[in-house]
């Protein structure tokens, strides 16, 4: 019986998807999480960005790649706000970082962990969020937890039918 | 040390990447601190990012309106003529009702005049639809449809017809970034309506708007209208904003409250906004052309009343003022259809009702017909009296039922 190390079973593990999902679904992520908040109204709670950049992260399980897509997705969500350009470039940065770390780490194909992996990391990046508005920037932005529960909530929904969809787009070896 | 690159290197990529943000974002408060504009790299991205963004956005909100165009013009089509008569006559009323308010306004407007004040009237607005939002409940703003080639510029107020929605914020080629009422960084000068407390709005947490750091007063009640107060040279001064939901103390600031507004846009579910680009101390020429028709329906009507009046002058009272109260023939419901009884001659004949007399019935003594009197003898012996004279207690004096007068040949 063999047994792989864990840099082996990273490289063995390691999913690859076509060059138009790596391009398009970060895209559509970001446009629909601006459009779908107009129909929802306050009951749009999910972050579609956040939920790639754990998918990809995940998948991959690459911390360089998932700290940039994060950082990357953050940072168009933040030139969409009238915000400073980086908060929440900061917050999918650290997610994405964690979400490939963890992913070295546990087994991932789980749909269970990937739920609850999804629910903490969503609950971390409202923390980091507001860590850097309230302390790093000093702006009084007042918090609604209730409503980053809800979220939380809402992006682990969504991951439990985005993720399947987008493993059929995996490339079989 | 090659090697401590390669052994930590994601977590030096991480570090890289955090530091290089946490820079940024340096830079850029520190240039919004001193007053600044954005930078041009930070302006970059926003350009890219709504380059990106926004047509894809348009192409869902096209497709989107299309069908619901569709589905609004040829299909739900109910109850439209009843809502058309029923928006009619609204607007009827509503141009009497301006009519009547035209003259305030005109002499606030002399009285500005004097006071060397001049107020802002609404003078040009863009119609706008919303696009798309920023995504995120921490930043309450949206874009519409129309930038900088539609003549939109910064700091221009953004409306509906209910109310105020926020400002522009941001203005791209043919899109525009506008900062509703309810987000955390906004600010308008609001006064309200009956207390005349006035105040700066902003967003809270929950979304929304709120009048902050209002000194506590026993006055303030729910339900109390809120308006602009046109100080913070964006709003004109008297647009809606919300009403009063409730008040809560400060938590900072002992002995101050924040003051909760409903506003009276629906900010959650905008479509269609108006942006107002003009502003002038006079009323728009399509609002004047409104105000003088609503001025000759206002005279049409005051004539058509004029007229009436005449014509109720000229014609019998229904009050006799020699009559009291309740014997006001108005008063009188025993009768619903009253006849009025013909007035009392002065020389009577034969003709006179009651006062037929015939050989005949000179004879009979109790004035009963003989029992072989013809029918039209009969009516010539015995005429029927006007009904008023048995049936009618409430004539008016002058139909008032007649004692009866004797017959001649009763006299003998």
């Amino acid at each position: 019986m063999s047994v792989l190390s864990a840099e082996a079973r990273r490289e063995f593990e390691i999913h690859r998807y076509p060059v138009l999902v790596y391009a398009l679904v970060p895209v559509l992520a970001v446009v629909l999480q601006a459009w779908l908040p107009r129909l929802l109204g306050r009951f749009a709670w999910f972050d579609l960005p956040l939920v790639v950049t754990v998918f990809f992260a995940l998948s991959r399980r690459n911390p360089i790649q998932g700290s940039i897509l994060g950082g990357v997705l953050g940072i168009f969500e933040d030139a969409l706000t009238g915000h400073a350009i980086g908060i929440n470039g900061i917050a999918k940065t650290l997610v994405g970082y964690l979400a490939a770390s963890i992913g070295i780490l546990v087994n991932v194909e789980n749909h269970a962990i990937r739920l609850f992996l999804t629910f903490v990391l969503s609950l971390v990046g409202s923390a980091t969020y507001f860590f850097v508005v309230r302390f790093l920037l000093g702006l009084s932005l007042d918090t609604d937890w209730p409503m980053e529960l809800y979220k939380a909530f809402g992006n682990s929904l969504i991951a439990l039918v985005l993720f399947p969809l987008l493993d059929r787009a995996k490339m079989r070896d | 040390m090659e090697s401590f690159v390669v052994r930590y290197r994601n977590l030096l990529v991480l570090l890289v990447l955090l530091v290089a943000q946490i820079l940024g974002l340096a830079m850029q408060v520190r240039r919004a601190s001193s007053g600044q504009a954005d930078g041009g790299g930070v302006r970059l991205i926003r350009l890219w990012a709504n380059g990106i963004v926004s047509p894809p956005e348009r192409i869902l909100h096209s497709t989107g309106s299309g069908v619901s165009w569709i589905w609004n013009n040829y299909f739900d089509l109910r109850h439209v003529r009843q809502q058309n008569a029923d928006l009619q006559k609204t607007v009827d009323r509503l141009r009497l009702e301006q009519a009547a308010l035209l003259e305030d306004a005109k002499q606030g407007q002399r009285l500005q005049a004097l006071l060397n004040f001049q107020q802002k009237y609404i003078y040009k607005t863009v119609a706008a639809q919303v696009i798309g939002s920023s995504g995120t409940d921490q930043s309450r703003v949206f874009y519409i449809d129309k930038g900088k080639s539609d003549g939109i510029d910064r700091d221009m107020a953004v409306i509906t017809p209910d109310g105020i929605v926020g400002k522009i914020r941001d203005v791209f080629g043919h899109t525009a970034q506008v900062l509703a009422i309810n987000d955390q960084s906004s600010g308008a000068g609001v006064i309200m309506e009956s207390t005349r407390i006035r105040g700066i709005l902003r967003g809270n947490a929950s979304g929304q708007p709120q009048i902050v750091d209002v000194i506590r007063d026993q006055r303030i009640k729910p339900g109390e209208k809120v308006l602009t107060a046109g100080g913070d040279q964006i709003f004109p001064r008297g647009l809606p904003v919300g009403i009063v939901d409730r008040v809560v103390n400060d938590p900072e600031r002992d002995g101050f409250v924040d003051v909760v507004l409903k506003s009276a846009a629906h900010l959650d579910q905008l479509d269609e906004v108006l942006v107002i680009t003009v502003t002038e101390p006079r009323f728009p020429p399509d609002q004047q052309q409104d105000m003088a028709a609503s001025e000759a329906l206002k005279s049409a009507e005051a004539e058509q009343q004029k007229t009436s009046d005449g014509m109720a002058e000229k014609l019998p009272g229904l009050l006799e003022p020699n009559l009291p109260t309740d014997q006001q023939p108005l008063n009188d419901t025993s009768n619903p259809n009253p006849v009025s009884k013909p007035p009392l001659a002065i020389h009577p004949d034969r003709f006179t009702p009651g006062n037929a007399v015939t050989p005949n019935v000179q004879g009979a003594p109790d004035g009963s017909q003989s029992p072989g009197a013809g029918s039209s003898e009969s009516t010539l012996k015995k005429p029927l009296p006007p009904k008023s004279s048995t049936s009618e207690p409430h004539s008016t004096p002058e139909t008032k039922p007649a004692k009866p007068s004797t017959p001649q040949g009763e006299n003998r």
